[in-house]
């Protein structure tokens, strides 16, 4: 009995170990070097003992460390809200409106913006958005002053990275609409409701888990996105990445700018598990 | 209609037709509903009942004919406007609420307060048999809890017409012979395979009834026996489970009749004799398990038939 609940689990070993040993190499091992690099005492291209808090005492002094994490944490959650804003209606008429052997082509059509790098999709944004460009052009043509919008660089960061994730946030929620249960709007009406109370009482509660997922799945990459401020504000509002990448690449200043890094990561964890805890009722618990 | 009473109209159908695209679901539907009236539908899967229903409720339009409820012509009404409630046959429980926030769903925009709401819940939940159940979640309810839930749900708003859609699939199989006695004859032989047999009233006396069934002889009836009279020529019904042929030195543990078999189906596990009764015309159905041992008997061959009077229907 013993004997075979052990080879049991040697032979669950050995067929996860090719993904244990990539977890464990590629992340793990960075990770731990990471937070280790963290409380070393750095210098200018070295970092040496002793252990020391002082790259985290830094963050606290220096008001900038603070305004970077503050405003990054800001832009995520804009650009998390107004995805979400953006992506409810689409996975809502994909999946009501849509006819069934349609939905699947609906779903592709989604996709089409992944066909081409993120990097050329953000460079079309200045001509959408620059000086002279699209948005510009329209104005002028109905003689309002030109808006110059890629000079805003938190506002164009923000609407790049709605853009881009877009499609992410709109398949949770398409597969939580397709779970509800068509009955239970009819349920809904049958008892008073009009379609939009029903919606609210009915709809949304039963589909707050995919609304979850998507806010989790937008929220975590944009907190340490690099390339959008790097490419769309020129580097002029560095977020979160853009400031680990001076600090570790620009300054070699590897302790302070794992401190850095680690903190981020303890901020982004307690913002999703704060956000997890409020809508605990909703996750769990239906059939 | 057997119904002749002057109870008011409540739905009235007037030359109801349904489309879905060229399928053509109902045809004709005309007849009315009085108040107070207990109708159901019945018929083979896919014949339209639940559409007829759902055109009542709201949740599909007609592609032509009339609608009334209540003298009211339900066209251009939307299906939260109507006087009606429905029972789902999914329940349609909101499996994110409690069974008092479900039960309550439907009173958001009554005028009453908290407390009278929540009154009016308990009453409803005790009403179905689920007192106590209120803060319990929706989604830890057996079937026909939830289906007691979805008629609370229903009964709170007091409409004027309940649609319960295929209401007795939740009920447990015992459970659901002991209700649906059929009342009829022709309710009977919608339900399955029934024997019928000519008989006479021979009294009636309070709750007990006495009747001579041909080929089976005087049997006493209970009163529960004997839905109310439906103005048909009195016959017994029996269903062909309940009776059992006896071999060899077997004994009948209530009443036993003598017969001959006359037609002989196999059917693998079981075969079903058709046998006329104690040297009359009079020929029931029986169905046997087929069992090492019991030879499948031939068609001529004179057998016992053992049968009990609990199980008869007097049907009148």
């Amino acid at each position: 009995m013993a004997a075979t609940s052990k080879s049991e689990a040697m032979s669950g070993l050995k067929l996860i170990s090719p993904t244990a040993i990539y977890v464990i190499l590629l992340l793990a091992v960075p990770l731990a070097t990471v937070i280790l690099y963290s409380v070393l005492t750095g210098g200018r291209g070295t970092i040496s003992l002793p252990f020391t808090f002082e790259n985290y005492a830094q963050l606290l002094e220096k008001p900038v460390y603070g305004y970077i994490m503050l405003k990054s944490l800001l832009i995520a959650l804009v650009v998390t809200f107004i995805t979400i804003v953006l992506a409810y209606p689409v996975a809502y008429f994909v999946s009501f409106h849509v006819r069934p052997e349609r939905k699947s082509l609906w779903l592709f059509l989604i996709t089409i913006p992944f066909w081409t790098s993120y990097i050329i999709r953000v460079s079309l944004w200045f001509v959408i958005l620059g000086y002279g460009g699209v948005v510009d052009s329209a104005l002028a043509s109905i003689g309002l002053e030109p808006l110059n919008i890629a000079s805003y660089s938190i506002l164009s960061i923000i609407i790049v990275l709605a853009h881009a994730y877009a499609p992410f946030a709109v398949l949770p929620i398409f597969v939580s609409l397709e779970k509800v249960d068509r009955s239970l709007l009819e349920a809904g009406q049958d008892l008073g409701e009009s379609r939009w109370a029903t919606f609210t009482r009915v709809t949304l509660p039963l589909t707050m888990p995919g609304v979850i997922a998507s806010v989790l799945i937008v929220f975590i990459p944009t907190v340490g996105d690099y390339v959008t401020p790097k490419l769309v504000a020129d580097g002029k509002e560095p977020m979160i990445a853009n400031f680990i990448e001076t600090q570790l690449l620009k300054l070699n200043n590897y302790a302070q700018g794992s401190a850095f890094a680690v903190t981020s990561m303890v901020m982004v964890a307690v913002v999703c598990l704060i956000f997890i805890l409020l809508n605990r009722r909703f996750i769990g618990g239906q059939k | 209609m057997t119904f002749s009473d002057d109870r008011p109209t409540m739905i009235e159908f007037k030359d109801v037709h349904k489309y879905y695209g060229d399928y053509h679901a109902l045809r004709g539907i005309n007849g009315t509903i009085k108040a107070g009236e207990f109708f159901s539908l019945l018929g083979p899967s896919g014949c339209g009942k639940t559409t007829l229903l759902r055109t009542i409720a709201g949740f599909e339009g007609i592609s032509s004919g009339v609608i009334m409820i209540d003298g009211k012509d339900m066209v251009s009404v939307p299906a939260n406007s109507r006087p009606t409630n429905m029972v789902f046959q999914s329940y349609a429980i909101f499996p994110h609420m409690t069974v008092e926030e479900n039960v309550g769903f439907g009173l958001r925009k009554d005028p009453r307060s908290k407390d009278e709401k929540a009154k009016a819940v308990d009453e409803a939940l005790q009403m179905v048999g689920l007192k106590g159940f209120g803060k319990r979640a929706a989604h830890a309810l057996s079937g026909g809890q939830r289906q007691r839930v979805a008629l609370a749900r229903g009964l709170i708003l007091k409409p004027k017409v309940l649609l319960l859609d295929e209401p007795l699939s939740a009920l447990d199989k015992k459970m659901r012979e002991h209700n649906r006695r059929p009342a009829t004859k022709k309710v009977a032989n919608f339900i399955g395979t029934m024997n019928f047999v000519p008989a006479t009233i021979l009294s009636e006396d309070g709750d007990k009834v006495e009747v001579e069934a041909k080929g089976l002889g005087r049997v006493m009836l209970d009163i529960a026996q004997a839905p109310e009279k439906a103005g048909e020529e009195p016959v017994v019904g029996l269903r062909p489970e309940t009776l059992t042929l006896l071999y060899d030195d077997q004994k009948a543990s209530e009443r036993e009749t003598d017969g001959v078999i006359d037609e002989v189906i196999y059917f693998g596990d079981m075969t079903y004799y058709d046998v006329y009764l104690g040297g009359t015309d009079v020929e029931v159905r029986l169905s046997m398990r087929n069992v090492p041992g019991r030879p499948v008997l031939d068609v001529g061959t004179k057998v016992r038939v053992a049968w009990s009077p609990s199980a008869l229907v007097l049907f009148r």
